[in-house]
């Protein structure tokens, strides 16, 4: 004999139909971008170089992607969705942190002025034996001096392996700046290692 | 000045070859340049090696189990 039903025990609502849709949700939390979490840990890491901001950044990202997960499409790109959700939170938490007015970025003021054929004029070639000596946290320390907007791109692409268009789509700007950033942040990075490495002994004779 | 332009052009292939940008074909006429161009291949080994460099020395680091408890309590708590 079934129990009678009392509409005013919670429990009762548990077996309606919204809670498939939950226990959906909580599949693809648990499937897709649970996953991804070592890898948005590190990106956090290496933006704000503190473990606890580091851990409040993921947690918020994950709370945000629980919230607004019916604007996931299942099976698509969790990875660069997650990654966005979190660049949006550290320009948030950073903006509040610096209380600073939005700034004009020049990076791209400079690109708007370079023309197409002047962008790989300035490419800088780093000899391997200059670097090879080096231990991971000289890379680290010259990553995280960077300004923020090139080490964004240094991680996304050289580090996580996302594609120009998912950097675009990630950090909101440009394919063509995308590349003109990279560019000029492998640039900024070769130019860091080379003076870490001039103070270990090392020189590139070429100069 | 034409050789500055050339060389432009074939570091830019390269950058956007080792980013994974390049297209099939693309690629193949990259790879035949540099096979028969030893100052190319040169240029290439070098910025190879420093993209393998920097992906091999950067410090990877993973969440604690303490964290992903956290989140998955909230989630379970949270008002619906």
């Amino acid at each position: 004999m079934l129990n009678p039903v009392n509409p005013l025990n919670p429990s009762h609502f548990i077996n309606f139909a919204p809670v498939e849709k939950e226990r959906n949700n909580d599949q693809i939390f648990e499937e897709e971008f649970l996953p991804q979490i070592d890898a948005l840990y590190n990106f956090a890491f290496h933006l704000t170089y503190d473990e606890d901001d580091a851990n409040d950044l993921v947690q918020e990202t994950y709370l945000k992607a629980y919230r607004f997960i019916d604007k996931y499409n299942e099976g698509t790109n969790a990875k660069a969705w997650l990654f966005k959700i979190l660049k949006n939170a550290f320009i948030n938490q950073y903006r509040k942190k610096s209380k600073q007015p939005t700034k004009v970025d020049y990076e791209e003021i400079v690109s708007y002025h370079d023309g197409e054929d002047s962008k790989y004029a300035g490419y800088l070639d780093m000899r391997e034996e200059i670097f090879q000596g080096m231990m991971g946290d000289e890379v680290t320390n010259a990553i995280n001096a960077l300004p923020v907007d090139f080490k964004t791109v240094i991680l996304l692409c050289d580090i996580e392996g996302f594609t120009y268009e998912e950097i675009a789509k990630i950090t909101d700007i440009p394919i063509g700046t995308v590349r003109s950033r990279l560019h000029r942040a492998r640039n900024m990075l070769k130019e860091k290692l080379r003076t870490y490495a001039a103070k270990f002994g090392y020189k590139d004779k070429r100069k | 000045m034409a050789n500055k332009t050339a060389n432009d052009s074939f570091l830019e292939r390269v950058i956007m070859y080792l980013d994974g940008e390049l297209t099939k074909q693309e690629e193949r006429e990259l790879l035949l340049e540099i096979k028969e161009t030893p100052e190319y291949l040169e240029k290439f080994k070098i910025e190879k090696s420093f993209r393998e460099f920097i992906r091999s020395k950067i410090t990877r680091r993973s969440v604690s189990q303490n964290l992903i408890q956290n989140i998955k309590d909230q989630i379970r708590t949270r008002p619906s």
